[in-house]
């Protein structure tokens, strides 16, 4: 009998000694999951076998980069120059690798002069802020905080 | 790489769009079940629509 419990002991204790340590690799993992979903739309939940909102992220925020260029949206530089011009980057930086596409498929420029360029802009700004939210969720979902 | 078709849409069809999309994202990311999804899209999507045409008309008396 005492043994037993000496051994429940022991066996408690290495688990308490490697908790930090596994807790670091999953919160590195989820770091990893993050990144790649924030480089490629939806690979953060694709790695984690959630199928459909990979699919739904990829499909939506590739939608919206594509009308957005489609409709000649301003697709900002690192040097926007003003506070705006800075917010606008990072919005349309969220997009992650869509963000080359965009500039490599926008040859002609924005136009926005007329009102479907405005529109064009917004579609490519929201269309980064939906996949850094879509990388969040998939870092939060790969800490096991939601799914 | 080949830029796509210029777009020439209506700004109720800009709203639309966007407010379609904006919704299947946030349905897929929000919701599990696929019926709760689609009633989630919906009504996002009515929400967004019935926002959007109801600002259009309080602006209405101040665009002239």
């Amino acid at each position: 009998m005492p043994d037993d419990t000496a051994t429940g002991v022991t066996t408690a204790a290495a688990a308490i000694a490697a908790a930090p340590e596994h807790h670091q690799r999953n919160e590195v993992l989820a770091v990893a999951i993050g990144a790649a979903g924030w480089l490629v739309p939806g690979l953060g939940h694709a790695l984690q076998r959630m199928w459909g909102r990979a699919l739904g992220c990829f499909l939506t925020v590739g939608a919206l980069v594509f009308l957005g260029v489609g409709m000649r949206g301003n697709l900002f530089g690192s040097d926007g120059g003003d506070a705006f011009g800075m917010l606008g980057y990072v919005a349309d930086l969220g997009t992650g690798s869509f963000y080359f596409v965009a500039r490599a498929l926008e040859t002609q420029g924005s136009d926005v002069a007329h009102a479907e360029g405005d529109y064009g802009t917004r579609f490519l700004a929201a269309a980064g802020v939906l996949n850094l939210l879509a990388a969040l969720h998939a870092y939060e979902a790969a800490r096991g905080r939601k799914a | 790489m080949n830029a796509p078709t210029d777009f020439h849409l209506s700004h109720f069809q800009a709203m639309t769009l966007f407010a379609l999309l904006i919704s299947i994202a946030f349905g897929f990311l929000s919701r599990r079940r696929t019926n709760e999804r689609v009633k989630y899209i919906i009504w996002s999507l009515f929400l967004f629509l019935l926002i959007g045409v109801g600002i259009g008309w309080a602006m209405y008396p101040f665009s002239r």
